[in-house]
């Protein structure tokens, strides 16, 4: 059994690295411009350009990949010479400084043709400096410097160079600079490392929201998967025994109907039922700081919707699976041998019809956590299925690619519970 | 009348025309303002008083108040792409001036302001005894700091393409603790109003360093307690703001705002509305009749209408075959059966257009008919034009705009007998933002500004050496149009102002680029309990004094 879970293991890091290069394919060769997608259609081209610049996108797409794998940090701080620490203040800023000879921490910023060096204390104040010492000599006569800059990027600012900008600082007003920050690497540690970066589309660390995110779906799917279940376990074993009784005809053509409408349509009946028309229940997840469980009468309709399209998929996959073992041989020599009706159903008929529901349950974990985002979307749940589809709308990489690897350790997981269960279920089952 | 002040000689105009009733009591209004006469001047001069907002003589004060808004990725206010951010941070920072509902700029955090005979050199006054959140005071300083910021290439402000185009950062003299100068490159009017564009929020040049959120120092009504991108926002009211409301204590009336992301979707933020759960959407980025259609029959919920500059544009690529040639523009144009548009695209929630990028409340629209539908004549052009049979033609829109695909549908109906045969290429919105100024025939959504120069020259012009300028989508560069914009954009009295544009407004029907068959309203839907709402064309939300009642 070790040496099962071992494999597992292992087949879980390689399904992770083969479906992260196949999103980062994807999502490279589908067309959309990530810059216009987030900033709206009047970003100007300048804005466009700085903004994917800035944003390190305009690196080669095996760079990038690396780079979120494994992080940036060690190739920016080969380049600034200097090592590059993450530190996370006390506002919860996460936030990248570079460590100099001497200790302290620093970071720059361009004001006119000046460095200006950031310090920051050991209280977390900050005071400024000139550092103009750490300019470097390019082959042309010009200068460069690569340094972190306030934005958690690694900077490489130039001056003496042909272009001229002018910048605003404070204190001296305008003033006129040969140059200006001319490449950026984004700083992050990767998602081997721990960090998966900072999302495109709102500029917070995908750790921060993903983590929410994540526990808001199990929250909803937790209560739905508890409720639903043993319900639908219980209901298709019940059907299945006498095959054709009126309560087998009753259950499976219930579940059948709540089956086949459409998740939107059941979500939306229920709102106008409940929530417009009857008013007993909110139509709509309002979350505040503290959600999901601020107002839990908040989560009965997404989890009423969840249980009515649920419960006669699993009821009638379990009752097939009944029936056809209540009709096998061993169960009528069972009956034939003399054994009780209770022995032969939970003993013998049960455990072996069990098998097909146990696999179709698991893999509806998955579903459950990334495959509703239509229940998410008619609630206004802010659950991870909706976080992945804005991701992938919006093609914000790190943000995708961290869910999609979420998604993959929950179905290789449920998947390794439920063959742990079976072999509960069926004891010639053996892994090794 | 302040005998001190004194009084820029278009007003003096302005004055006696109004008295011949040859300009309107609120064209009068409009231009006192920008020229930065003084209510009471105003009033002894015009006889006339400003509109005040008329709030009720008790309010009450607490409470708090739950918007629905997409909480988005903000650091440099400057750079504001969306509307959404500018109206959370816009409790916490405020503008130098206001444009109000009636397109009227006024005062704000500067309490006067004037401009020279030739309109290149404005002198602006900044409002004393106001501070900062943060106890700093406000002062020239800030002001400069923050125009600075817009112009700054490395910022890349949006503004840097709308007020750099007439000031360097070589123009911005500090004259005083509380006043500077702007020496502009050429004339310009609007400068007030390009002072209240949603992304020029005033920075404390002290403690601004690039990211708003770690240093949210403003001198509006709010504080930010909390900003979770993609969760919830959290603003606390402050205590020494320097508005006095009705009580004769500070402002806001509210203890707290939470704006809660709820996702893009309208159905469960309009579910959240009617429960009670929020109190108001911020739809600014979402125009539509959906919200106002979903609750104009509950009891708990007010509908605000007003009436905007907020469009559709059927806009035709001229540098492209075959909408180089005007005869199949116009042809096209004809097509539009705009009683029926209006009606089944926006169920008649708006007014008909003239083809002409100029809406009836702009202060120097010039009454124009609007275009009769003529297939006939639309078939005769084609044919003029060398396509007696008819013509195939892709026309691009995106489908969450269920509007302009209604358009693009009775278009296509409509056009029919004239020979078009138009194919709809519909598109997720994302996707046709890609490309809208590509496409060679498409539906743009235009949103609401206040004058009518401001986007006759963000769309229909060319830059000085003759291209068009990045948001001209049609590519439309017509000679006679651009210098008498340019003339129009200097001139200060309304009336000969009104005759260029009656000019401009010609040559756009008659061989402009787009078809514009209706003009929006828009909604705001707040709870019957918050009272004193103002409802902005531009969507923008003022939460300093409203109050919670019920």
């Amino acid at each position: 059994m070790g040496k099962f879970i071992v494999r597992r293991l292992g087949f879980l890091v390689i399904t992770m690295i083969l479906v992260s290069i196949v999103v980062f394919a994807i999502t490279e060769s589908s067309p959309g411009n990530v810059a216009r997608n987030i900033l709206g259609a009047f970003v100007t081209p300048e804005q466009e350009a700085s903004f994917l610049a800035q944003m390190g996108m305009d690196k080669p797409v095996w760079k990038r990949y690396l780079y979120w794998l494994a992080g940036s940090d060690t190739q920016a701080s080969r380049k600034a010479g200097m090592d590059l620490v993450r530190i996370r203040t006390e506002k919860g800023f996460v936030e990248w400084w570079a460590r100099d000879d001497a200790g302290t921490l620093r970071r720059w910023k361009l004001s006119g043709d000046d460095l200006v060096a950031i310090v920051r204390q050991q209280d977390g104040s900050v005071s400024t400096v000139n550092d103009n010492g750490r300019w470097r000599k390019n082959s042309g006569g010009s200068y460069y410097f690569w340094g972190v800059d306030n934005g958690n990027r690694a900077v490489k600012w130039e001056k003496g160079t042909d272009k001229t900008v002018w910048t605003f600082s404070l204190g001296k007003g305008w003033a006129e600079s040969s140059g200006g920050a001319v490449e950026y690497l984004p700083l992050k540690k990767g998602f081997i490392r721990g960090d998966p970066g900072v999302s495109m589309l709102t500029g917070r660390p995908v750790a921060d929201s993903i983590f929410v995110r994540l526990r808001n779906s199990l929250v909803l799917a937790g209560i739905a998967f508890t409720i639903v279940m043993p319900m639908a376990l219980l209901l298709g074993i019940i059907a299945g025994l006498r095959e054709g009784s009126l309560q087998d005809r009753v259950l499976s053509v219930g579940g059948m109907v709540f089956s086949v409408i459409p998740e939107f349509a059941t979500g939306i009946f229920l709102i106008l039922i409940f929530s417009v028309w009857l008013k007993i229940v909110p139509g709509a997840t309002v979350f505040g700081e503290l959600a999901p469980w601020q107002r839990l009468d908040m989560l009965i309709l997404p989890v009423l919707t969840l249980t009515l399209v649920e419960l006669g998929y699993v009821l009638r996959i379990t009752r097939a699976s009944m029936v056809e073992v209540m009709r096998s041989a061993y169960i009528r020599t069972a009956y034939l041998k003399g054994l009780s009706y209770k022995r032969v159903i939970f003993k013998h008929a049960v455990r072996n019809a069990l098998m097909a529901p146990i696999t179709v349950i698991m893999l509806h974990v998955n579903w459950l956590m990334g495959g509703i985002v239509i229940v998410e979307v008619v609630f206004g749940y802010p659950g991870l299925g909706k976080y992945l589809l804005d991701s992938a709308m919006n093609k914000d990489i790190n943000a995708l690619e961290t869910g999609a690897m979420i998604l993959v350790i929950v179905a290789v997981g449920t998947q390794l519970i439920a063959d742990i269960i079976y072999t509960f279920l069926n004891p010639r089952i053996r892994y090794t | 009348m302040n005998s001190k002040e004194k009084l820029h000689p278009i007003l003096i105009e302005m004055k006696k025309d109004l008295k011949n009733g040859a300009v309107s009591r609120r064209e009068f209004l409009r231009y006192a303002s920008l020229l930065g006469a003084s209510a009471a001047t105003v009033s002894t001069l015009g006889g006339i008083t400003f509109p005040e907002s008329s709030v009720a003589a008790t309010v009450k004060r607490g409470g708090v108040l739950k918007v629905s808004q997409q909480i988005q990725k903000i650091d440099h206010p400057a750079r504001y792409t969306w509307i959404m951010p500018s109206n959370a941070m816009r409790q916490v920072l405020e503008y130098m001036t206001f444009t109000d509902e009636n397109n009227i700029t006024r005062p704000y955090l500067c309490e006067s302001w004037s401009a020279s005979d030739d309109l290149k050199t404005w002198t602006f006054n900044v409002r004393k005894n106001v501070t900062f959140n943060n106890g700093d005071t406000l002062t020239a300083d800030d002001c400069i700091f923050t125009i600075g910021q817009w112009l700054d290439k490395e910022v890349k402000s949006s503004l840097l393409g709308l007020v750099g185009s007439y000031l360097d950062p070589a123009g911005i003299e500090k004259t005083g603790e509380y006043q500077f100068k702007l020496h502009l490159k050429r004339p310009e009017i609007a400068v007030p109003e390009h002072f209240f564009m949603y992304m020029a929020q005033v920075v404390n040049h002290r403690t601004f360093d690039g990211d708003i959120k770690k240093a949210p120092h403003g001198t509006g009504p709010f504080t930010l307690d909390t900003y979770k991108e993609g969760e919830i926002c959290i603003l606390k009211a402050r205590k020494d703001y320097w508005q006095k409301g009705n009580d004769g204590k500070p402002l806001p009336y509210i203890d707290e705002i939470r704006f809660i992301d709820m996702g893009g979707d309208l159905a469960p933020q309009i579910a959240a509305l009617k429960a009670g759960d929020i109190d108001l959407i911020d739809s600014s980025d979402n125009v539509g009749p959906r919200i106002m259609k979903a609750v104009k029959n509950d009891d708990h919920i007010e509908v605000i209408s007003v009436t905007t500059a907020t469009t559709r544009v059927l806009r035709m690529r001229v540098d492209i075959k075959p909408w180089d040639d005007n005869r199949v523009r116009m042809a096209l144009k004809l097509c539009q059966n705009r009683e029926k548009i209006l009606a089944l695209a926006y169920q008649g929630e708006g007014t008909e257009g003239e083809d002409v990028h100029v809406y009836p409340n702009h202060p120097e629209y010039c009454d124009i008919p609007v275009p009769k539908y003529q297939p006939e004549k639309a078939k005769q052009l084609l044919k003029e034009a060398g396509y007696p049979e008819g013509i195939d033609v892709n026309l691009a829109v995106a489908s969450e705009w269920s509007d302009v695909v209604r358009y693009a549908e009775v278009l296509k109906q409509d056009a029919a007998p004239a020979g078009f045969r138009i194919n709809i290429q519909t598109m997720p919105s994302s996707q046709y933002w890609e490309k809208w100024t590509e496409v060679d025939l498409g539906i743009t959504p235009w949103t609401h500004r206040p004058l009518g120069t401001m986007v006759l020259n963000l769309a229909y012009t060319s830059d000085d050496d003759g291209k068009p300028v990045p948001w001209n989508e049609t590519r439309w560069v017509d000679e006679e149009f651009n210098e008498l914009l340019a003339k129009a954009s200097g001139i200060y009295d309304v009336k000969e102002r009104r005759k260029v544009f009656c000019e401009l407004e010609k040559i756009m029907q008659e061989r402009g680029p787009i078809g514009i068959a209706y003009w929006m309203n828009l909604w705001l839907c707040p709870n019957k309990k918050i009272k004193n709402l103002l409802a902005h064309p531009n969507k923008y939300l003022f939460l300093k004094d409203i109050f919670l009642d019920g």
